[in-house]
């Protein structure tokens, strides 16, 4: 056979000759291969690449349960056979077994020679086994890197540890104070504890109110204009990588590439990384079957423990190309224009600028109960919370995708942390203890918004969980994080971060005390809460309650999802659910605080329409 | 410069503040006082010094931002508490309309104006040292107003929500404004018809448009609501709580409303509506649809704020919001003298505007001429309308202003609390505080006073020999002698079913009468 593929392609109409061309200027570039190049940036599918090869006479062989041999292996870097989708397995016969998605590959073929002073012998197969077994098999340092490179270097931010031995003590110590003070005088220490709980819900919540009207002040700033965006010139956009984990998304893929094709974006610039578990061959296999070229380059993350979002996107790091980085999730359609936005901005901003915030917010909203409760939650959250914190300088706790990173800063410092199941917000609070700063960028991310309870309490009490471990990690050492972040940031990490997962923590208890008062007009609640204390309890209570049912109505107004503001009502029953997920994540932070509680998504029925932006 | 101005501003807001203080405590001093202040006095003492549980007066005292406001300054000198909060009050209200002046305009004009009017304005002066809570009153009308002008310019959630905060706050304050909201429902139908994406101009036709198109229908019903719950569920919701906590504590939603335990208000206002309407020479000039013209001419800068906002239709409709206010306040509370306060809320309302638009108009000479002409006639109707009121302390305020000599209002008051103070220290003095506040608000030991918040007043009131040694009753003569349970006929009552009872008369005034319980 001495046609190459790429004439092989073209002969076959698959790709044109002005693509051949382009693809071999871009691989020249890039350091990538032909064929990575036609298969990873949306020239030709990988079934059609499979017709083609086949027709040409080759058998594309199962090679993931080849034999291997670790001498063999060694002598190859990990980069280099991911660049040519091909990995030299063993010798055999005097021949370097060689894997090789484009059997005319040349330069790799010339690497075997040079390298092993042999022929290879080739066996032709799937880009994807041949990446999934590159990756397996070259990928362990990487993987480790991933996993231990912040606990290595910056061990005080790693979660790896939940509760610091100082604070064991402080937890053990006013646990014994608290147990004295109920035996010696059960009903003072009753009351003082009340009335605390009750003080503290009500000082968070008038903080989150304060917050959201600072935001909201600024609710029509445009960051970034249309006309700004209208005046970028594409020649000069850097490199953008698109970092997307994925596990057991396989009903996602097609909706993925949908939306990512519709990025304003040059798309040779684009560097789209599909992060996939080792073992999710079932995502795997729903790229395998697309019938339609795919716009992303797929990387296997080798299995290690723990086996959380974080670790990935760690691990896609190492092969990242882009001068600026970010994540979105499988099912995420942004604002088309987002890239360029935060491009545009982050030239704006000054250089200590490191990271830009899109908002993030719901196409599915109108589906159920949940999801429009959900709708009210972001939109506050991301829409008043987060510009409030950002307008008066407080570490932002960054949202689970859409934030866009300069690469060279998020490397410096030690990007996320695998054991910190909120890795995005605890990296805003680290970067902020560096010196650095987050921005807010006026575009959109749409999700879908979790539509099923028991799915929606699980999600919510990893981020709670995530939470209180972020929480945990940057108080390890209070008088040193005050000193790094100031007086501000420390009592708006303290109310935002800290007070968030004990407040639905306290919520059902004050909830309870009310309803025995008010409801049952229980006697033994009667005796131990004195006339004074009940009347806080119930003032603070309903005044905490009508305090967060507006915070969630204000929501409404930037969006103009008018017709959710009746919604907020139900925000005491919203909170009930939040209450159950802080639970759930107080009982994993001790038992399992590594746990990734997967949120299963593709659930809604809503189709999403992409959110073009002109 | 904006920094110098700064302060300054902040230089002659302390001047105010002091002036303000030194009028206050002069007429203080020469013995004026009010209901209002007397009343809050009174609580601040039981509060600070009373036996018992004192929750319901601290959580059900109402208004209740105002007794705080002036509680705040209880420990400094409890009678004077009141006025050193007004006064401190009405400058800050100063210092927040001149600071959104400068901020507009560097015209020092209107700011010499704003400045003339708060020192000799006899209604703000009345505001500023009589120790009245008008003084936030008006500061929340004004914050409240000025957010919501600030939103149909900025459109932001921001303005809004203060808006109705500010409301919440306005509320507590006096809780006739919640009759305010009614008044803002035409009003915010027609922002949302204004605010749609349609061709049409006329906003009638405008209305038609969006009422027969189903889509057009559904987002301007959607819109409405949203803004009427925004704006307006923060003040319902908070008098729904606060009626909640009146049920759990005091077993009446309204007990805030109608207990004369809890406001000042309820016997106050009847008193003065009795005392007046029994005058022959009364004259119904109130009680009429005459009010939106008297406040025209009260108050005539309102006039050139409309001609301001001439081409802004939803200004001239938010000004005109407190007019059909005060006339609906008229009819609902018919037995009820308009106080002072609901006039300043207009002049404030105008000075809003002024300092919203008067910069900007093109002939600034003509502007200022005809604003300092309204300034001096405002400053005479000022002082005719307090000298004309129906309600007794305006006049009384003005009277002593304008005539500074030492007046006997309190005089009988005092009489009897110098004689109580003058009991041994371990008298227990039983009284009503429900129309002796003004006694309790001059006496110096309020541990000696056995009141109706107290526990042990029912079974003092039924056994007195065992719980007290004083008795004070209204006499025959007090007014108020109906609103108390002791009585000139409670002394009869009493002997009559506790035959051992044996009371002495050892005290008397034409209002009050002092037993001793032997």
């Amino acid at each position: 056979m001495n046609i190459s593929i790429p004439e092989l392609l073209v002969n076959d109409g698959f790709i044109t000759p002005g693509d051949r061309e382009r693809i071999e200027k871009f691989s020249a570039r890039s350091d990538l291969s032909f064929i990575k190049v036609a298969l990873n940036f949306g020239y030709i599918s990988r079934k059609n690449y499979e017709r083609s090869i086949i027709n040409a006479g080759y058998k594309i062989n199962p090679v993931r349960e080849e034999a291997f041999d670790g001498e063999v292996l060694n002598k190859v870097e990990l980069s280099f056979a991911d660049a040519h989708l091909a990995l030299p397995l063993r010798i055999r016969k005097n021949k370097v077994v060689t894997l090789m998605a484009d059997p005319t590959d040349r330069l790799f073929i010339d690497y075997i020679r040079m390298t092993y002073n042999l022929e290879p012998e080739i066996i032709v197969a799937d880009d994807l086994d041949i990446t999934w077994l590159t990756h397996k098999l070259l990928g362990n340092d990487y993987v480790k890197s991933a996993v231990f490179e912040l606990l290595n270097h910056d061990p005080d931010s790693s979660a790896l540890i939940t509760f610091s031995t100082p604070q064991m003590v402080f937890f053990f110590l006013i646990l014994g104070l608290l147990a004295a003070g109920l035996v010696l005088n059960f009903k003072s220490v009753t009351i003082i504890l009340n009335v605390a709980m009750s003080f503290f819900f009500l000082i968070a919540i008038v903080f989150k109110l304060f917050l959201s009207l600072v935001g909201s002040r600024f609710e029509l700033h445009q960051a970034v204009s249309k006309e700004e965006v209208r005046n970028v010139v594409e020649d000069e956009l850097p490199v953008y990588t698109i970092l997307l984990p994925v596990y057991k998304e396989a009903k996602l893929i097609k909706k993925l590439i949908w939306n990512l094709q519709s990025l304003d974006y040059p798309r040779e610039k684009l560097d789209v990384k599909l992060l996939i578990e080792e073992d999710d061959d079932q995502t795997l296999n729903a790229v395998r079957d697309l019938d339609f070229p795919a716009i992303f380059e797929v990387i296997i993350v080798p299995y290690h423990m723990p086996q959380t979002k974080p670790k990935a996107c760690n691990y896609g790091l190492h092969f990242a190309r882009g001068k600026y980085l970010t994540i979105y999730d499988a099912e995420d359609i942004p604002d088309t224009d987002q890239l360029k936005k935060a491009v545009t901005l982050f030239n704006k901003l000054p250089e200590n600028f490191i990271c830009v915030q899109s908002a993030l917010n719901y196409f599915n909203r109108n589906e159920n109960f949940l999801t429009r409760m959900f709708t009210l939650e972001y939109s506050y959250w991301f829409d008043y919370m987060l510009p409030g914190l950002d307008t008066l300088d407080i570490p932002i706790p960054l949202g689970g995708t859409s934030n866009h990173f300069k690469m060279e800063n998020l490397l410096e410092l030690g990007a996320w942390d695998p054991f910190n199941v909120t890795e995005d917000a605890d990296l805003g609070v680290r970067a902020y203890a560096k010196g650095y700063k987050v921005a807010l960028v006026n575009s959109t991310t749409y999700e879908e918004a979790n539509n099923e309870p028991f799915n929606w309490i699980r999600q919510r009490s990893r981020w709670i969980k995530g939470y209180m471990q972020t929480y945990l990690v940057h108080m390890r050492n209070p008088v040193a994080l005050w000193k790094k972040i100031g007086w501000k940031g420390f009592l708006g990490f303290n109310f935002f971060v800290g007070a968030t997962p004990v407040t639905f923590l306290v919520y059902p208890i004050l909830l309870f005390i009310f309803l025995g008062y008010v409801v049952f007009n229980l006697a033994s609640i009667k005796t131990l809460f004195p006339d004074w204390v009940l009347f806080i309890c119930i003032f603070n209570l309903m005044v905490g309650n009508i305090l967060m049912i507006y915070v969630n109505m204000m929501a409404v107004f930037k969006r103009r999802f008018y017709e959710l503001i009746l919604f907020a009502i139900a925000n005491p029953i919203y909170w009930l659910m939040h209450s159950a997920a802080a639970y759930m994540g107080l009982y994993q932070l001790i038992v399992k605080p590594y746990y990734w509680e997967k949120t299963t998504h593709g659930l809604s029925k809503i189709n999403s329409a992409t959110n073009v932006i002109n | 410069m904006r920094n110098r101005r700064g302060l300054y501003l902040i230089l002659i807001t302390v001047f105010i503040a002091a002036y303000y203080l030194l009028l206050g405590i002069y007429l203080n001093k020469l013995g004026y006082y009010n209901q209002e202040s007397l009343f809050f006095i009174e609580k601040s003492k039981v509060l600070l010094d009373g036996l018992g549980n004192r929750l319901k007066v601290m959580g059900l005292t109402t208004p209740i931002l105002p007794f705080y406001g002036a509680f705040i300054f209880a420990r400094i000198n409890i009678l004077l508490a009141p006025v050193i909060a007004s006064a401190i009050g009405t400058a800050l209200l100063f210092y927040i309309m001149a600071t959104t002046l400068i901020k507009r305009t560097n015209d020092d004009f209107y700011l010499l104006l704003l400045i003339a009017l708060f020192l000799l304005h006899p209604g703000l002066l009345y505001t500023a040292c009589s120790g009245k809570s008008i003084y936030m009153v008006l500061i929340f009308f004004y914050l409240f107003f000025f957010n919501i002008i600030r939103f149909y310019s900025s459109n932001t959630t921001f303005h809004i929500s203060l808006a109705s905060i500010c409301l919440v706050i306005l509320v507590f304050c006096d809780y006739k404004f919640i009759w305010l909201t009614l008044f803002f429902i035409p009003l915010v139908l027609f922002i949302s018809i204004q605010s749609l994406n349609l061709g049409e101009k006329e906003t009638v036709f405008r209305l038609y448009q969006s009422f027969n198109s189903p889509a057009l229908r559904r987002k301007l019903v959607n819109k409405t609501f949203a803004i009427y719950i925004i704006l307006f569920i923060l003040p319902l919701a908070s008098v729904l709580i606060f009626k909640m906590l009146n049920l759990t504590h005091a077993n009446d939603l309204d007990y805030f409303l109608d207990s004369p335990y809890a406001t000042w208000a309820v016997l106050a206002d009847r008193l003065s509506f009795e005392q007046a309407t029994s005058f022959s020479h009364y004259q119904s000039s109130q009680i009429s649809a005459l009010v939106t013209a008297s406040i025209a001419i009260y108050c005539p800068m309102i006039i050139v704020a409309i001609y301001f906002f001439r081409n802004s239709t939803y200004q001239i409709l938010t000004i005109a919001t407190p007019f059909a206010f005060v006339e609906f306040l008229q009819i609902k509370y018919d037995k009820i003298f308009l106080a002072h306060e609901y006039f300043l809320i207009f002049l404030i309302l105008s000075l809003l505007c002024i300092i919203f638009r008067a910069y900007s108009h093109i002939n600034q000479t003509g502007v200022k001429i005809l604003l300092s002409i309204i300034v001096v006639f405002q400053l005479f109707t000022g002082y005719i309308f307090m000298k004309k009121s129906f309600i007794a302390e305006e006049r009384d305020f003005v009277k002593i202003l304008f005539n500074p000599s030492p007046v006997d209002q309190q005089s009988e008051n005092l009489e009897i609390a110098d004689y109580i103070n003058s009991l041994p220290d371990n008298a227990q003095i039983m009284m009503d505080d429900a129309i002796a506040y003004p006694v309790i608000a001059f006496t110096n030991n309020t541990r000696r006073l056995t009141l109706p918040y107290q526990e042990t007043f029912l079974s003092a009131s039924e056994a007195p020999e065992h719980y007290v040694n004083y008795i004070l009753t209204a006499s025959e003569r007090n007014p108020l002698t109906g609103y108390t349970q002791l009585n000139n006929k409670y002394v009869p009552a009493i002997k009559h079913s506790d035959n051992g009872l044996n009371l002495q008369k050892v005290y008397e005034t034409d209002n009050w009468v002092i037993y001793k319980v032997l």
